[in-house]
């Protein structure tokens, strides 16, 4: 399995759905039982994680962009970076759940 | 600079912000307006508060007056199409160096004409525009050559060399520099759309769909100025091929009606671009507004595809046409100031959106 984040989107996407299936099979081979409720939570934040950092990635290289440009854009860029990372707080509330 | 491929797609989010932060930065009406009024002495000093503030500088030495606006433009626009090619990646880089090679194109027949006309060596390294494919050296190259038969022979080993070699029999036999120019033309449009990437993907769809519409808008201002003018010419002569709005054949027919041609382009892709332009032709009969409306008809075409497919290579070459209208723009307002010409002339010579 090969992740490259850094290439590109389709790909880094399709290689964390490999890896999500594979986690999924391997646990269900291991006695029929799923998940662990924590091991749930914890992939719910860490794919949660991937998402805002793809999302991230876009969005960061044209605040740097219109930073580079524009001083003044250096707030709002910034601001408009960050906003994916909702995500991430929105899955934390799993880990409480479990 | 050199064309390098590589399997990433490219960096169009860096890339896109940057170019919409520069073309919110270009001149707008208003400045336009009270350039239109200042006199040549007045238009340098404004230029000098302006983006054009290194360039003016930097050249205000050696040159004075309208050359001087004249070759600040022409080197602030290589600098921000550098510009371009620096921060691109991947294929966008691809795509956008393919497009630049319009300069060469340019600089080819610069280079051409100075040599036809006897300008002098400074002269026509003045005109140059540094923004192509084009190394230094083969620059230096051209404008040192002294003869259209010796620049013909240093582009031998370009994209240009073979055409270039066939219409120089064509220049030989006739004297006139049009086959040549032809030449230098149609390479430059067929190279555009060929050796494209084999899959197609989104993004070669939108490069193709921009450059169908320049092709096309091109093929329909040459249609109509030889329609206009009534010479005794064959228009597939100008034809450029992988338009949309016509073909080979259809050119020809069309530019012997004038309202054939009209009806044509009515009933075509970009008739409802085109509706206020038509009209000007057929209220004005003037051609000249004609290919104003026309041109504003196409970067607002440009504008509208890059504002539907924000992530593209749309937003680059919409902001290359932008700066291009501006650096005609100021030049037209120079040149006319320069030449007396009344303000409300000038403004009709503008292309203002």
């Amino acid at each position: 399995m090969d992740i490259r984040l850094f290439g590109n989107h389709k790909r880094s996407t399709m290689s964390a759905t490999t890896l999500l299936t594979e986690f999924v099979l391997a646990a269900a081979e291991n006695g029929g039982q799923g998940i662990p409720p924590s091991a749930g939570a914890a992939l719910a934040v860490g794919l949660a994680a991937l998402g805002a950092g793809i999302a991230e990635r876009g969005i960061g290289a044209a605040a740097v962009g219109a930073t580079a440009e524009d001083d003044d854009m250096f707030g709002r860029g910034l601001i408009l970076t960050v906003i994916p990372e909702t995500l991430v707080i929105l899955a934390l509330v799993t880990i409480f759940l479990v | 600079m050199s064309l390098y491929q590589t399997d990433s797609g490219g960096n169009y989010e860096y890339v896109t912000a940057r170019v919409r932060a520069r073309k919110a930065a270009l001149f707008d009406d208003d400045d336009y307006r009270k350039l239109v009024r200042m006199g040549t002495s007045g238009i340098a000093r404004f230029m000098e508060e302006t983006e054009y503030e290194s360039e003016m500088n930097e050249l205000g030495a050696r040159h004075s007056g309208v050359d001087l606006v004249e070759y600040a433009l022409a080197r602030n626009l290589a600098k921000h199409f550098d510009d371009l090619l620096r921060w691109a990646d991947g294929r966008l880089y691809d795509y956008v160096a393919r497009y630049l090679r319009k300069f060469d194109a340019w600089n080819v027949k610069t280079v051409l004409r100075g040599l036809y006309s006897d300008a002098s060596r400074e002269d026509i390294e003045d005109d140059l525009v540094r923004a192509g494919e084009f190394s230094e050296s083969l620059l230096d190259q051209l404008a040192g050559s002294d003869s259209v038969e010796a620049a013909v022979e240093v582009l031998d080993s370009t994209r240009y060399g073979d055409a270039l070699a066939d219409a120089l029999r064509d220049y030989e036999e006739t004297g006139t520099l049009v086959p040549l120019e032809n030449a230098v033309d149609r390479t430059f449009y067929e190279d555009l759309l060929s050796d494209l990437p084999a899959e197609s993907t989104r993004a070669t769809e939108l490069y193709q769909e921009f450059l169908h519409a320049e092709i096309d808008f091109r093929n329909l201002r040459n249609a109509l100025r030889l329609a206009r003018s009534g010479a005794d010419m064959d228009p597939s002569e100008y034809y450029i091929d992988g338009g949309r709005l016509f073909d080979e054949s259809e050119i020809r027919q069309l530019v012997g009606n004038t309202d054939q041609l009209v009806e044509h382009i009515r009933t075509s892709v970009y008739g409802e671009e085109l509706e206020a332009a038509l009209e000007t032709l057929e209220d004005a009969e003037s051609l000249i507004e004609f290919e104003h409306a026309l041109h504003r008809a196409e970067l607002e075409y440009a504008g509208r595809l890059s504002n539907k497919y924000p992530l593209s290579i749309c937003p680059v070459l919409s902001y290359i046409l932008y700066k291009e209208r501006e650096v005609e723009n100021i030049r037209a307002i120079a040149r006319g100031r320069e030449a007396g010409l009344e303000p409300e002339e000038i403004e009709e010579e503008l292309v203002i959106l």
